[in-house]
């Protein structure tokens, strides 16, 4: 029988300090092998003293050593997936996971590192202080390697639970970047503005989705059954065009593949996920559906929709007769501030109610990736993910 | 004949010494002192090109922590609102915090006049973009007017009080920036009532001001409200993202036109002949007395070395223009 609300991260976590110094010609101090030493017996990493001793020497690292401390990175942040909830619930560890990312610069940035006919040009402003490093597409793109399949092997070579990789789609790529190679190719087309700037859009998206499916393609072949298509993105441009490009770029990125797909979006714009219907429902290949809806609730009890009012768009997926798995983000990932397990557990629960979903087919993960958190609160959210989850079991199979 | 004119829209891109220095801050490497040090070193770089590039009027570049999203400043400044879940800005990857009205709507005119770099305001030329309130009421989360009608007109009256300090201290333009009227849910127009009630909106926030203004639709494509955008909107200057809006889709009018004409939302960097054909394609369609070349929106989705090659390249386009 399968398990009810099985639990998943998202994508990334924090980094470590011992993780990014070495990378930054910065010298490691007492609190960083602190830290290593600290973490490593809490989540019962094996080979800590490995690590402690490279970190002993705090700088000057040899690039064989700081390969060593990456997969000690990936290493970590399996544990820290594998052990969330201990001490908070009477079974830890999530069901799904992954290495938190440890290995790549961040979703966008390794990518485009990794694929040709990028150049990266300055930094742009997200939100508040946070930035992300825009590169610009040159020319047409080209595949030149596999950027993911080496943390790959290492996760699933160590991972104790079921691993799913995510995998940034070519809609985000094409979104955050400077689109000047495709927006030059149309400029002096004889088509409308609007036509215009869409083309350059689509020629790019797809022209990446080919990329991406070789990546992908080579995933599976590494053995990994579950990959997670990662489009923050699906939301930013909001034309009805661009809608059905969402889904054709998907169904392009995962043509003749086998596997088991899912799809993860976050921050929509006020109208929320409705922009993203019918159109959405076109990934034939899509299994579950992760997105972002703790940001926008309430810290209040309750299972109403006026407690709940963050998880409304849930509905959608219910009036367009959607029968497939869902991923619900049920933290808040950029705020220190946790709900109780008590909300988590009522978010969820209020989940099931208005999607109709059988339990085993919804995934309770936080919004989004971690990254953006200290790793004591990262932690503390994946502790909720998986003691939410089992009280909200408890509550389900009572009722 | 007419008059061009040039002036940047919104907020501009930070430098990458300011960059470094909020992630220095952020860090607490260093105080707040050396990070506002830092914004205005980049303000000050900022409004030399401006001059350099022949301005018309001159932006801070609205280079502040203060700005860190579009709407802030009143979501932080007026009573009544306060801030809520982060949520994408249109179709930028770019985010805002909601703001959510839980209260009457008012301020002291303090909000924006409080947020600007206030040594370049006595200059006689400086200008700033605000959020117009169709943008404000659609994008907030109404707990207490309950009607869309009455939140837009209550952000109207609010901002009316801003501009009224603006001016008072000697700001010469206001722009509404106008997302919301163009950048809509499946390019589902306003109707001529909404479009009738914005302008009653807009003219109830600029009761009793006289310096200029101006309205310029970003992110859309506005020509669904041609021509009636000229008669509804009672600000000087009606403005156009070319990026997204056919030049050919314009009409006769006697209003100064914003032209949107430099995409701000790339790096690639338009020829001198590209832009020249677009103002001509404007004035042929207009027959505008003043033509202001601006790019299409704020310059903030591209690294600044760009949003500054842009400005350039458009003061080139300036003296090209004025030398015919």
């Amino acid at each position: 029988m399968a398990k009810t609300f099985p639990t998943q991260e998202i994508g990334s976590l924090p980094k470590f300090s011992w993780r990014t110094k070495p990378f930054r010609q910065m010298t490691l101090d007492d609190s960083d092998l602190e830290t290593a030493k600290r973490w490593g017996e809490r989540m019962d990493v094996p080979g800590t003293s490995r690590l402690l001793k490279i970190l002993s020497k705090r700088a000057d690292f040899s690039e064989a050593e700081k390969k060593e401390i990456v997969d000690f990175s990936l290493l970590y942040a399996i544990r820290m997936g594998e052990t969330a909830g201990r001490g908070l619930s009477q079974h830890e560890g999530l069901d799904l996971v992954w290495s938190g990312e440890q290995a790549r610069t961040e979703m966008y940035e390794t990518p485009v590192s990794n694929i040709g006919g990028f150049e990266f040009i300055g930094k742009v402003r997200s939100f508040d202080n946070k930035y992300w490093r825009m590169a610009s597409i040159r020319g047409s793109p080209s595949y030149q390697n596999n950027y993911h399949v080496e943390e790959l092997l290492f996760t699933q070579k160590h991972a104790k639970r079921k691993v799913k990789v995510p995998v940034t789609d070519a809609i985000t790529i094409m979104a955050w970047s400077d689109n000047h190679y495709y927006t030059a190719k149309w400029a002096r087309e004889k088509v409308s503005p609007l036509k215009r700037s869409f083309n350059a859009r689509r020629e790019f998206t797809l022209e990446l989705a080919k990329i991406i499916r070789k990546v992908i393609r080579e995933l599976i072949a590494s053995g990994v059954e579950e990959v997670q298509i990662d489009i923050p993105a699906a939301t930013q441009y909001q034309s009805v065009d661009d809608m059905k490009l969402v889904a054709e770029s998907f169904n392009e990125t995962t043509k003749g593949l086998s596997a088991t797909f899912s799809v993860h979006s976050c921050f929509p714009p006020r109208l929320g996920y409705a922009i993203l219907f019918p159109q959405i429902l076109e990934m034939k290949k899509c299994e579950r559906f992760s997105f972002e809806y703790g940001n926008r609730d309430g810290y209040g009890r309750g299972v109403d929709d006026e407690a709940r009012s963050g998880f409304a768009d849930l509905k959608l997926f219910k009036e367009y007769g959607y029968d497939k798995g869902l991923g619900v983000g049920v933290l808040h990932i950029h705020t220190d501030k946790l709900p109780s397990v008590g909300v988590i557990k009522d978010r969820i629960l209020y989940s099931a109610k208005v999607t109709g979903l059988d339990p085993e087919e919804l995934y309770i993960n936080p919004d989004c990736g971690l990254r953006t958190r200290k790793p004591e609160v990262a932690q503390r959210m994946l502790d909720l993910v998986v003691a939410g989850a089992e009280k909200a079991r408890g509550d389900s199979a009572v009722k | 004949m007419a008059e061009f004119a040039l002036s940047l829209t919104g907020l501009h891109a930070r430098n990458e010494a300011t960059i470094q220095a909020t992630q220095d801050w952020e860090r607490g490497r260093i105080d707040s002192g050396t990070l506002n040090a830092a914004f205005r070193a980049d303000c000050d770089t900022l409004v030399a090109l401006q001059k350099e590039v022949g301005a018309d009027y001159i932006s801070d570049g609205q280079l502040t922590t203060d700005w860190q999203d579009f709407l802030r400043p009143l979501t932080n400044g007026l009573d009544g609102v306060k801030k809520g879940a982060m949520v994408r800005w249109y179709n930028t990857n770019t985010f805002y915090y909601t703001p959510i009205v839980t209260g009457p709507i008012s301020g002291n005119g303090d909000a924006i006049w409080s947020k600007v770099h206030r040594r370049f305001a006595k200059q006689g030329n400086f200008r700033i973009s605000i959020p117009d309130p169709l943008t404000l009421s659609d994008l907030a989360e109404d707990h207490h007017y309950g009607s869309k009608e009455k939140l837009l007109f209550a952000y109207a009256d609010a901002l009316n009080i801003e501009l009224r300090t603006l001016e008072k201290n000697g700001v010469s333009y206001v722009q509404f920036s106008s997302p919301a009227l163009v950048a809509r849910f499946r390019e589902k127009a306003v109707s001529k009532e909404g479009l009738g009630q914005l302008g009653e909106a807009i003219r109830a926030a600029t009761k009793g001001v006289s310096l200029r203004t101006g309205f310029h639709t970003i992110f859309g494509d506005a020509s669904h409200y041609i021509p009636g955008i000229f008669d509804a909107i009672p600000t000087d200057d009606i403005g156009f993202d070319f990026t997204q809006t056919d030049p050919d889709s314009l009409s006769p009018t006697k209003k100064g036109i914003i032209a949107g004409i430099a995409d701000a939302r790339t790096t690639y960097l338009e020829s001198l002949e590209e832009l020249h054909g677009k103002v001509e394609q404007v004035l042929d369609r207009t027959g505008s007395k003043r033509i202001t070349i601006a790019p299409s929106s704020d310059l903030r989705y591209v690294p600044r070395v760009s949003a500054d090659a842009k400005l350039r390249r458009l003061g080139e386009l300036k003296r090209e223009l004025r030398g015919k």
